[in-house]
């Protein structure tokens, strides 16, 4: 079970998250229409950990795109002149190139995994106008907590607050 | 900074004002959250106009289509090639388009790494134009093989042949820069979208038109996490597009550069290549933008500020251009090369100077203008620039193609260029097919980022902001301190 509450103004939605943090009330979900930096100082979210992603795609593309073009190379030999088979200035182009494509991808899948997207279905605690222009916070709470938690969200602005389970 | 106008009627704003730094720029014509939904929704609304437009578009698309079909029917021989110019229009048109990609990227990626506020609002149209360019410049060399069903030799995979492409090729490389371009930037502009087709799911009424946004928003909730994770990708997805599109102009040149084609073997040609394509990108994008404002009447979001800004860009870029123009004359010269000399002279002078003089008469003589700051906050004119801006980007490829390859090394090398009907058909239909895809886009999605438009908007507070008496680069007050768009990651 949990409350979900809807705020029309920005400063109320940050003395909520304020105030139900100093009650230890954990596992804070907050809904906004657009980021802003007033709300993640409230919340104080760990760093994202998708630039983890972005290294490990980045790298495993560069090995990839080098790889592709010696094996290739060495396959296939095309012998001119004397000059190497594998050369690693055009390469580079094959390597840089296939870097950006894997390491892009894989930091919109890093992105998906931690966000928990795609979502096949809309979970409990939304409302379609924290798309428009209210703010929201989604509590999840035992029942001998929920009275509390309603009345700091009311207490805060609130315009409503509502149980969902 | 920009007037105070009621939601959708134009600023009246063309009047002559201090040469502000139009970096950082608000909305004063954009009061909350709920205007920007609904004003940026309307556009989705068909109109008769976009009826017409998209008509046109299709029809110009089946007549190139039609000259396609009639190529692959009786070859090659149709398209106007003739010894020694064996690279021609096809050629000519996949590089412009290539290039016309390259200011979306310019806007979306490049102005976010730097915090230009002014990207907000035309960034999108930009990344759309973007992707449709490449799918449109990815068609000319599949065109120009003749034998189009062949094209997937060129992409490196296991088979029974055994036969493998030469990665030392600048046509390979060309595979896969354009495919990886291709990718990001419609991930890029598929991503940015995620947040603004939420906010549409959650405004619709058609209950199979909800169901459809809801898949394709992912089921998006705007929560504090997603926001969070979304702004570090976008980060990382614009940190990569950046190189990304140095790389692929750069590559593209290679095609000329690694051959010793007098006017082509040059080490001037990716700096040249890239700023040439920013400057074309950046001149389509008044094409677009400025009828988009006009129609939607989205004045009040895409200022005279924001085309100000954007018209310095294109200065720039024009002067960058013009630059690397007089620098192939002067290393033609200095190199002391007969070759060289002789083709740069008959460049401008000789067998194809009407083409020349188009390139530098568009590229470096007009854009002189926006050194007026009247010409630069006037639409109109922008968009008449534009116009002869694509034009002048297109004979610059003409200029650089053609001539090389019809005065090479040897008199019997030398030879005309006419192209035929079916070479400008196809020309013609890829413009159809262009805005057709474009169109489309605008009455599906919106032409405006959303999400990233109310960063800059006031949100409701229930006391005074603390920063009330914040005073902007034009010396007025303004009632809210906006966050930076981007300034998340």
């Amino acid at each position: 079970m949990g409350i979900v509450a809807a705020f029309r103004e920005l400063d109320a939605t940050v003395d909520a998250i304020e105030d139900l943090k100093q009650q230890h009330v954990a596992d804070i979900t907050v809904y906004t229409p657009t980021p802003r930096h007033e709300l993640e100082e409230a919340v104080h979210p760990p760093p994202s950990p998708v630039r983890k992603f972005t290294l490990v795609g980045g790298l495993a593309g560069v090995c990839f795109g080098y790889w592709i073009a010696i094996w290739t190379a060495d396959y296939w030999p095309l012998v001119v002149g004397g000059k190497a088979v594998a050369t690693w200035i055009p390469f580079t182009i094959i390597g840089f190139e296939v870097m950006v494509l894997i390491g892009a991808l894989s930091t919109v899948a890093g992105m998906f995994i931690n966000s928990r997207v795609p979502k096949i279905t809309m979970t409990v605690g939304y409302d379609p106008r924290f798309s428009h222009g209210d703010y929201g916070i989604w509590v999840p709470v035992p029942p001998d907590r929920a009275r509390a938690v309603e009345e700091t969200l009311r207490r805060h602005g609130a315009v409503e607050v509502r149980y969902e389970r | 900074m920009a007037t105070i106008a009621p939601p959708g009627r134009p600023s009246a704003d063309l009047a002559p004002r201090p040469n502000v730094a139009a970096a950082n720029l608000q909305l004063p014509g954009v009061r909350d959250y709920e205007q920007v939904d609904r004003e940026i929704a309307s556009t989705l609304q068909p109109s008769a106009g976009w009826f017409g437009a998209l008509g046109v578009a299709i029809l110009l698309f089946l007549w190139g289509a039609g000259a396609w079909v009639y190529q692959i029917y009786w070859g090659l021989g149709n398209a106007g090639y003739a010894p020694p110019v064996m690279w021609g229009v096809y050629i000519i048109t996949f590089v412009f388009w290539v290039g016309i990609g390259h200011a979306g990227t310019l806007i979306s990626a490049i102005l976010y790494l730097f915090r230009a506020g002014f990207r907000t609002t035309i960034y999108r149209c930009a990344e759309a134009m973007t992707v449709f360019a490449v799918m449109t410049a990815g068609l000319f060399p599949i065109i120009h093989i003749g034998r189009p069903w062949k094209f997937f030799w060129l992409i490196p995979y296991p088979n029974w042949r055994l036969i493998w492409p030469n990665f030392k090729s600048p046509l390979v490389w060309d595979v896969f820069a354009i495919s990886t371009y291709l990718t990001v930037s419609a991930t890029f502009l598929y991503v940015g979208l995620v947040p603004d087709i939420a906010v549409l799911r959650d405004r619709a009424t058609n209950p199979v038109r909800k169901r459809i946004l809801g898949v394709l928003s992912l089921g998006w909730r705007n929560s504090e996490r997603e926001w969070r994770h979304f702004a570090r990708m976008y980060l990382f997805l614009a940190a990569f597009s950046t190189p990304l599109v140095l790389s692929v102009h750069s590559v593209v040149s290679f095609d000329f550069a690694m051959a010793l084609t007098p006017g082509w073997h040059a080490t001037i040609f990716p700096p040249y290549f890239v700023a040439g394509a920013i400057f074309s990108g950046i001149g389509m994008v008044f094409t677009i933008i400025i009828p988009i404002r006009k129609f939607f009447r989205l004045q009040h979001y895409v200022t005279i500020n924001h085309l100000d800004a954007a018209a310095k860009l294109c200065l720039t870029t024009s002067l960058v251009v013009g630059c690397a123009y007089l620098i192939e004359f002067w290393v033609a010269w200095y190199s002391a090369n007969n070759f060289e000399q002789e083709y740069f002279w008959n460049r401008v002078f000789g067998q194809w100077w009407w083409a020349a003089w188009i390139m530098l008469t568009c590229n470096m003589i007009l854009p002189l203008s926006l050194f007026s700051q009247k010409l630069r906050r006037n639409p109109g004119w922008l968009f008449i620039l534009s116009i002869f801006i694509n034009l002048g980007m297109w004979f610059e490829r003409f200029v650089i193609i053609v001539p090389s390859l019809s005065h090479e090394f040897e008199p019997w090398q030398w030879g005309p260029y006419l192209p035929s009907w079916v070479d400008i058909s196809i020309l013609v239909g890829s413009f159809g097919w262009f805005f057709m895809w474009f169109l489309l886009f605008i009455k599906q999605l919106p032409v405006i980022a959303i999400a990233e438009v109310k960063e800059i908007v006031p949100p409701k507070l229930r006391a005074p902001h603390p920063h009330a008496d914040a005073i902007d680069t034009s010396g007025r007050h303004q009632e809210f301190e906006p966050d930076t768009p981007g300034e998340f990651a």
